[in-house]
């Protein structure tokens, strides 16, 4: 930037520039202005609530399994109740909480960590929350009118099919996923988009935060993973709507054409929130070991090979369908490459914390938790990746332990210790140290506890989705205990609310910069005002924050009156041009119910597929005619051409 | 705390900018990464049906036809025409010229979008008789879809610049959605290859 010294003519806002930037970044007040808001932090903050409030409904779901699972012949559930609690259970977690948090907690964060106003797309942003919110409902809905899913969260074909599932259930399960897939989509083409064209001027890509490299592989694999599921789920419906043959063998169909696309999905998907969630550790990790990371290069590769990994993989859930043997020798190898850049991460981290002066906090705590059982997971992954281990353990409780050891310690876990590092950010005030080291020791204890007593329950040949098992069996022991560990993760979780809803109000003050990081978010207020930055800020160094010295250099002469945003170039983060931002409007929401009326209603009649894109256009209409509705009069150029 | 400095004064700055400066291109590659992605896999599951099957198309079920389709391609590759010279129009800021490419490519599109229908009934086999007619229905109609929204998208901006309501901040809007009807009108080309032509040859 050899031309910024020169142009330093415009001067800092004075207090009538501010009251402009007030005046035109102000939200509209009341519930009308919450239908019509547009802020990312508005949205995030309330589809962060949205997929928390669903990690509640999936773990009690779970608790009622546990409890019916906790002794033999135990008749608190039916065979059809357990069926649709296990699948409404993996189905919430997978699809309203898994992959939605994780977006949910980039778009809050992403903007910040970049310097930025808001994301690039904010209409497109609110209308992606509440076509999630409707996909929830709608699931929700079902589950309560007794017409909850049942065929397992991947929902296999012929079992799915017209054939063997008459009714709704398996619509609506089709039609929810249909709702999150376009809801992450349009969440990740706006994260994209912001994290290339509105970095803070000279932010170039290589002093990007490695969270926020994080989400931009995350947000590519969304754009080709969920695709391919919304395809799949588009054609069960209209085999079980309109009498489609895509899944029949009867008429040429094939039930595998399911799993090939559904795991082309399902595999990138476990990595659409653990991606994200190595970009957690690695913010948290240089903060609290107090020094730089370790190896930043590597870890951007790791995190952009695990990415592009992620795709080779899908078939390894599908060993046991009697494929090629080339095909599995393949998926086998690549199954095991992606410990590759794993080790490599790993091996930085512990590096980090070797070399530095750990203080350990909660949310290092959480960070330490997820790196012991993700190595446990970790191992456990690379056994059921081998053909012959796969089809022994297929569909047991082996597997059930697995999977539960990634997502909750490579996914949750992180999510719990970002939780504590953000929340002074978003609240203003800081959580309970106290609290938050009971919640962790109770989690990770319960959590182990209920898990790894499952490995052994696989070996002993307890298979996955049973209901209840015999007394002879032999496994009661073992299921005991793996309900009491649920329990005490159930304490930790109300531990964790108690923590939330006492310290939102009465928590310390937080200050801008509690933990003495180095990302720009920490640079501004907590919570941080409407429009982010008073003056968008200039990056000098990877460690932003660390490196801003001997005072924090700004960018001015972006206009007050209308909201403005800087758009910079996508390698460089050179500045190239002022935008002018969309305002609030309610279009994204009627949008969203036109496309809710189009799905929910074709579960019942074709014609919805007549209405709904018929309501759509009008929305459309609004939408588009209504883009700049901010008060105050227009400067010269921009008046109506 | 530090006091803040100005060191990059960005007041002279454009505030209109085209292309892959412009916010909405980038928005508009990333849809056609998705929708793309989204055709390839349909044909792919296409091409994954043709393996279990004798025949393809299978039994008697005759080869589609090729008169409407065969048209309508060549009108579908034709609205390139009006929407490039509406996006050239925009970047002179010519609402006219803007005005006229969009109106004479939303009549295009709407004929396209009628003959769709007789565009599936070439495929002379109803989507429920077997997978190859579901699959070859499939992929037709996703693309339809995609035709159907853009006729909408077009015509609100079409709209806008009729009203007069149209803001500077529009015209790059119109060069994106020339873009993304290039991408539209093209990716048809393989798609009616494969299911018109490929009967034939498979
Ligand atoms: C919070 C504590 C949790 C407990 C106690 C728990 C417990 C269970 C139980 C009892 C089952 C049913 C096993 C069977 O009958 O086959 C299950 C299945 C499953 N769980 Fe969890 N779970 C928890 C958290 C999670 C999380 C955080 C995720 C993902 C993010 C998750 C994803 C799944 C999936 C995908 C299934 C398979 C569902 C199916 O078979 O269709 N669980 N879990
Ligand atoms: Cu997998």
């Amino acid at each position: 930037m050899a031309h910024t010294e020169a142009h330093a003519t415009a001067s800092l806002l004075d207090a009538g520039g501010r009251a402009e930037m007030e005046r035109s970044w102000r939200p509209e007040p009341g519930f009308w202005g919450w239908l019509v808001a547009v802020d990312h932090k508005s949205i995030a903050k309330r589809y962060i609530a949205t997929a928390f409030i669903f990690f509640l409904l999936g773990g009690l779901e779970a608790m009622v399994m546990r409890i019916q699972l906790a002794r033999p012949e135990n008749g608190l559930l039916s065979p059809d109740q357990y069926n649709q609690l296990f699948t409404m259970h993996g189905t919430t977690m997978m699809f309203l909480f898994g992959v939605p948090v994780q977006i949910a907690v980039a778009l809050y964060f992403v903007p910040l960590m970049v310097g930025t106003r808001n994301v690039a797309f904010p209409r497109l942003n609110a209308f992606g929350y509440w076509t999630y919110l409707i996909g929830g409902v709608l699931l929700y809905s079902g589950f309560i009118l007794n017409t909850g899913p049942d065929a397992g969260w991947f929902n296999y074909v012929p079992l799915s099919g017209p054939q063997y599932s008459p009714g709704k259930r398996i619509d609506v399960w089709a039609q929810t996923v249909t709702f999150t897939e376009i809801a992450s989509l349009v969440a990740a083409v706006t994260l994209i988009v912001t994290i290339l064209k509105q970095r803070a001027p000279g932010m170039s890509l290589n002093r990007l935060p490695l969270y926020v490299w994080s989400i931009l592989v995350t947000a590519v694999v969304i754009l080709f993973a969920m695709p391919s599921v919304a395809l799949a789920s588009m054609m069960l419906a209209m085999d079980r709507l309109i009498g489609t043959h895509f899944f029949n063998p009867a008429e040429g169909g094939d039930p595998l054409l399911w799993q090939h696309l559904f795991w082309f999905f399902g595999h990138p998907e476990v990595y659409i929130m653990f991606i994200p969630a190595t970009g957690f550790v690695s913010e948290i990790i240089p903060v609290f070991a107090r020094r730089k990371m370790f190896g930043h290069t590597p870890l951007v590769l790791s995190l952009v090979a695990t990415g592009f990994l992620a795709f080779g993989l899908w078939v390894h859930h599908m060993f046991t369908t009697g494929l090629p043997q080339l095909g599995q020798s393949f998926f086998t190898a690549a199954s095991l490459m992606i410990a590759i850049p794993n080790g490599v991460q790993i091996f930085c981290w512990i590096a980090t914390l070797w070399a530095g002066r750990p203080r350990f906090a909660t949310p290092l705590l959480f960070v330490i938790g997820f790196i012991v059982l993700f190595v446990c997971g970790g191992i456990t992954g690379v056994m059921v990746a081998s053909v012959p281990f796969d089809q022994q353990a297929h569909d047991t409780y082996f597997v059930v332990a697995h999977l539960h050891y990634v997502q909750i310690g490579a996914f949750v876990f992180p999510l719990f210790g970002a939780f504590y590092y953000w929340f002074p950010k978003v609240m203003g005030r800081m959580l309970s140290e106290t609290l938050g080291k009971v919640h962790f020791w109770l989690f990770f204890v319960g959590m182990n506890v209920t898990f790894f007593p499952m490995h052994f329950l696989g070996f002993m040949g307890m298979t996955r989705r049973v209901y209840t098992y015999p007394v002879e069996a032999g496994w009661a022991p073992l299921n005991l205990m793996a309900t009491v560990g649920a329990a005490l993760m159930a304490a930790g979780i109300l531990t964790f609310l108690a923590n939330v809803f006492t310290s939102a109000r009465r928590g310390a003050p937080a200050g801008d910069d509690p933990w003495g990081s180095h990302t720009l978010e920490w640079g501004t207020a907590s919570p941080p005002p409407a429009y982010n930055f008073l003056h968008i800020p200039v990056v000098q160094g990877l460690y932003a924050l660390w490196e801003r010295t001997p005072d924090r250099p700004v960018v001015t002469g972006m206009g007050t009156r209308r909201p403005e945003v800087l758009l910079t170039t996508v390698l460089d983060a050179e500045p190239d041009a002022r935008y002018e931002h969309p305002g609030p409007s309610i279009a994204p929401l009627l949008c969203a119910l036109a496309v809710g009326v189009t799905f929910i209603g074709g579960i019942f009649t074709t014609w919805a597929f007549v209405v709904g894109p018929a309501l759509l256009f009008p929305a459309l209409l609004v939408w588009m005619t209504t883009q700049d509705d901010h008060d105050g009069p227009r400067t010269e150029g921009e008046e109506p051409a | 705390m530090s006091a803040e400095r100005s060191v990059l004064d960005v007041s002279g700055l454009p505030k209109v900018v085209f292309g892959h400066r412009s916010l909405l291109w980038w928005g508009t590659v990333g849809f056609m990464v998705i929708e793309g992605f989204t055709l390839v896999l349909m044909v792919a599951a296409y091409f994954y049906l043709r393996t279990g099957e004798m025949g393809w198309p299978p039994g008697r079920t005759p080869n589609p036809e090729l008169l409407i389709p065969t048209i309508n391609t060549v009108l579908l590759l034709l609205v390139m025409a009006p929407m490039h010279a509406a996006g050239k129009a925009a970047k002179r800021f010519d609402r006219r010229g803007v005005a006229r490419g969009l109106l004479i490519a939303c009549a295009l599109t709407l004929v396209v979008n009628v003959l769709r229908w007789w565009e599936l009934l070439a495929l002379n086999v109803r989507w429920d008789a077997h997978a190859y007619a579901s699959a070859a229905w499939g992929v037709v109609v996703l693309h339809a879809t995609l035709i159907v929204v853009d006729f909408f998208e077009t015509g609100t901006l079409a709209a806008l610049f009729l009203s007069g309501r149209a803001l500077r901040k529009h015209y790059p809007d119109v060069a994106d959605a020339a873009f993304y009807q290039y991408f539209l009108s093209l990716a048809w080309v393989p798609v009616y290859l494969v299911i018109y032509w490929g009967p034939r040859v498979l």
